[in-house]
């Protein structure tokens, strides 16, 4: 386990009672840091999370998962010996062993920050609901710079990045809008970025609390107008 | 003096006297003040003649004061919602700041957390 010591998985949480201790214990099998963060959940995430022996930090408020990252990041990149971070989805939808390819490539490769893809080279999208794949390969086709930093999935929740990644992040997008502002601050920080190839498991749960389309209306909206103050 | 006008007539005082009474606590910028101030002026002369407004607009080829009016309505509407959307914006990131700032306060530690040192703050 001590291995693992300098890895901080960082699980933004909104009201994911049923799952979030399950998918919590699991990860701790692989990974002993893990820093929860309950965005105001109305049901019990917060017990369950501390239950199942994750740090947790709860927003009194709801902000959204933008803003819930950031938190995570900020309280994860202050903890003594962090080296590498890891965000991770709440529904459990990632794999403890994608994230520990993407760790072992940061370690070893020239990079900064590893993303996962759901449209790897190889990839099988069977799985993936059709509509959904138009419209992330839609999202991809439509953002230049998208595709300038050649990648092929940039709303994946699963990522992992070094120290210098985590105290450039400045997320100041509060809701969905976050992934497209990640996208932005690569570009700008000149990240080292690189993508994996990583599976997704679309349950029935995480399909029901999956974020709807028309949200990417929002996350358009929210990235065109890029309207977060200057500082 | 037809009804309307003396109505119109007061809502501007009435505008006047809440400005007058924010004014010592409200920082808004001096060309606000000023463009507020011409506003109002520009209100009660309109309200007085109408005939000039509409000399006004047909100037600028619109047919009628009113009409004018309601152009100048729009934009400034326009301008408004913006400005308050933006305020907004900015108030919110603020709010996630505050709320950030008391959730790692309020931090809860795991149980088993054998070696719990305070994490470093840098803001």
């Amino acid at each position: 386990m001590s291995e693992r010591a300098d890895v901080w998985m960082v699980i933004p949480v909104f009201n994911e009672s049923q799952v979030i201790a399950e998918v919590v214990r699991e990860a701790r099998r692989t990974f002993p840091n893990i820093i929860c963060v309950d965005d105001g959940s109305r049901d019990n995430s917060a017990s369950e999370i501390h239950e199942a022996g994750a740090h947790l930090v709860r927003h009194p408020v709801n902000l959204g998962q933008g803003a819930a990252l950031q938190t995570g990041i900020e309280y994860a990149r202050a903890q003594p010996g962090a080296e590498y971070f890891v965000t991770f989805d709440a529904d459990g939808q990632h794999q403890v062993e994608d994230v520990l390819r993407m760790l072992h490539r940061l370690r070893t490769e020239d990079i900064d920050i590893v993303v996962g893809t759901r449209f790897g080279k190889s990839a099988d999208t069977s799985h993936i609901p059709w509509l959904k794949r138009f419209v992330l390969r839609t999202v991809v086709l439509l953002s230049p710079r998208t595709r300038r930093l050649g990648l092929s999935d940039a709303h994946n929740g699963l990522r992992a990045f070094n120290r210098k990644v985590a105290w450039d992040i400045n997320i100041r997008l509060n809701g969905m809008g976050h992934a497209s502002e990640l996208v932005h601050l690569m570009d700008v920080h000149h990240w080292r970025v690189a993508e994996e190839p990583v599976t997704i498991l679309y349950t029935a749960y995480s399909m029901s609390k999956g974020q709807s389309l028309l949200n990417g209306v929002n996350i358009v909206w929210d990235s065109v107008l890029k309207t977060g103050p200057r500082r | 003096m037809i009804v309307i006008q003396i109505l119109l007539i007061l809502a501007v005082l009435l505008g006047l006297l809440l400005f007058l009474r924010h004014h010592g606590k409200s920082k808004t910028a001096a060309s606000v003040k000023v463009g507020f101030a011409l506003f109002l002026i520009f209100a009660v002369i309109a309200v007085l003649d109408p005939n000039l407004l509409t000399d006004v607009a047909h100037f600028v080829g619109v047919g009628r004061g009113t009409d004018l009016v309601l152009y100048a309505f729009i934009v400034a509407f326009g301008f408004a919602t913006i400005n308050t959307y933006l305020r907004f914006k900015e108030l919110e990131f603020r709010y996630a700041k505050l709320v950030r700032a008391v959730a790692i306060q309020n931090r809860q530690l795991p149980e088993d957390g054998e070696q719990e040192p305070e994490p470093e703050q840098r803001s």
